[in-house]
């Protein structure tokens, strides 16, 4: 982490789990303290006078998969981009208010370093973006471009990075062939392992699964659901039935707000909001 | 839910689930009247139509699964649809259990109307009445998301206990004196405990209710009450 962000460390460090003192242990029951990856804090954004999120409250838990839902329009894709500062590519789109904290940190802070963000803040897009080089230059990029030189330290990241996206077995003996000659899905496990290869916090995913088939789709959902012991995932997703089978959190979002947050089985099973109900049932519209 | 389903389909199997579910209700009712009557006016033929009609509660049951495992595959229902499907196709069970009830009533009333004229038949009528009445409610708890009426049939259940106990009591003194009617009041005792067990049903029925309504389980309170009132 930068030097300079260290008198930036707020009081949104990860919580530690159990506060272990005999007060507490004396109590009925001990309830676990969860710990945060992100801290979303009254956000509004603008796409040039147009207010496009409207005051973001939420807190991203440590090691869930954490899945956006809603319709089209409605913000979710412009929020995920916000937590690795891709919005500042384009023009006239900002944070108007509030903050973002990952990991203690205002990550809109100016001093803070937009590259190193978002090699802590990986992304995976909805078409699977494979460089045109080979499978293992496209595992190894992200540390290299960090000022990784030596060949065991990579090797060794590449393998276990593809190994950690279950794509290992599939592409062992032909690591120098180029990462646009593999199927879809394959193609958007390789962005996984690209991804994770330089051991990020956060992975965003925006509709990952979109352009895969059923059976590319149930691997890449068996490998988050793997990867979120080590990592955190926020998702977006317009398939319903992919929010509630692989996530743990689910926010929904409409016309710019958040309806509604809370665990994806109460969520999909007795949401408290009218809406949430109606979209999540299909009567929306 | 105000709007209808965008999937037209769905609204309309959502419908054919509830209707199946209440028609079973209703198939189910007039078994347990039939039975009853058959056995105060010692109706024979009106017994053996009871025991021929439960095959069609019996069809209505495999019909409430069928819809609702087709709902669950095709449309992947959520929220209060979901517990719609899930509470259908527990209470179509429990109808179906009080309907096999009816049909032990009527059994046990052919036999009684073998024997000699039994006047002790009539006290079941204040029994199979608060039945009658705690599954009519359960049903309408049901189909109006009557959160209070489901939560109020445990208390009227109770009632239905106490007089069950009373008139069971009542019958097996009479059992010991014995003079002939033995084995009729046997076959008596045997009703009384059906109707006892129909109001039970009716309750699970209104505990479906609730589930659907709040998505609570209110189901083993009482288990909890005394587990909560030792611990004290």
């Amino acid at each position: 982490m930068s030097p300079h962000c260290n008198h930036a460390m707020l009081g949104y460090m990860f919580h530690r789990s159990v506060i272990m003192s005999s007060e507490v242990l004396d109590q009925p029951s001990i309830k676990t303290q969860v710990e945060i990856a992100a801290s979303i804090r009254e956000v509004d954004f603008c796409y040039g006078s147009s207010l496009i999120l409207k005051n973001i409250n939420l807190e991203i838990e440590l090691n869930k998969v954490t899945a956006f839902i809603g319709p089209s329009g409605c913000g979710k894709s412009t929020l995920l981009r916000c937590l690795n500062r891709m919005n500042d590519e384009i023009p006239r789109a900002r944070v108007t208010k509030g903050k973002i904290f990952i990991q203690g940190e205002d990550i809109y802070d100016p001093r803070v370093d937009v590259a190193r963000l978002r090699n802590e803040v990986g992304m995976v897009f909805q078409k699977s973006n494979a460089f045109p080089r080979s499978i293992f230059e496209n595992v190894a990029y992200g540390l290299q471009i960090r000022g990784e030189r030596n060949s065991k330290v990579l090797a060794e990241s590449v393998e276990q990075a593809l190994r950690a996206a279950a794509l290992w077995d599939e592409v062992k003996d032909r690591l120098h062939e180029s990462g646009v000659g593999l199927s879809g899905g394959q193609q958007q496990r390789l962005c996984i392992a690209r991804a994770i290869a330089v051991k990020p916090r956060i992975v965003l995913m925006d509709e990952p699964c979109s352009a895969l088939d059923p059976i590319a789709t149930l691997k890449v959902e068996e490998l988050i659901t793997q990867l979120a012991k080590v990592y955190t995932f926020i998702i977006v997703t317009h398939s319903m039935q992919q929010a509630s089978r692989v996530s743990d959190k689910t926010a929904f979002f409409y016309l710019g707000e958040v309806i509604e947050y809370d665990d994806t089985s109460t969520m999909f099973s007795n949401p408290r909001e009218k809406r949430t109900e109606e979209y999540i049932s299909g009567r929306f519209g | 839910m105000p709007g209808g389903h965008i999937f037209r389909d769905f609204d309309h199997a959502i419908r054919n689930l509830k209707d199946e579910v209440l028609l079973m209700a209703s198939l189910t009712r007039q078994n347990l009247e039939r039975a009853t009557r058959a056995l105060i006016e010692r109706d024979i033929e009106l017994s053996r139509t009871v025991i021929g009609d439960d095959s069609e509660v019996d069809d209505l049951e495999m019909k409430v699964d069928h819809t609702g495992m087709e709902i669950l595959v095709r449309h992947h229902p959520v929220a209060t649809d979901l517990r719609l499907v899930i509470s259908s196709m527990k209470i179509s069970t429990c109808l179906e259990r009080i309907s096999d009830h009816a049909v032990n009533i009527a059994k046990r009333a052919k036999k009684i109307c073998k024997g000699s004229d039994l006047p002790e038949v009539t006290l079941v009528e204040p029994l199979y009445a608060l039945a009658d009445s705690l599954l009519r409610d359960a049903m309408t708890a049901f189909t109006d998301h009557n959160i209070e009426l489901a939560e109020g049939l445990k208390l009227r259940d109770k009632e239905l206990d106490k007089m069950h106990k009373s008139l069971i009591s009542s019958l097996s003194q009479q059992l010991e004196e014995a003079n002939g009617k033995s084995e009729s009041l046997l076959h008596l005792i045997f009703v009384v405990r059906s109707l006892e067990r129909v109001g039970d049903l009716a309750v699970n029925i209104g505990e479906d209710a609730v589930f659907l309504g709040t998505a609570q389980d209110i189901r083993h309170s009482s288990r909890k009450e005394t587990k909560d009132t030792e611990s004290d």
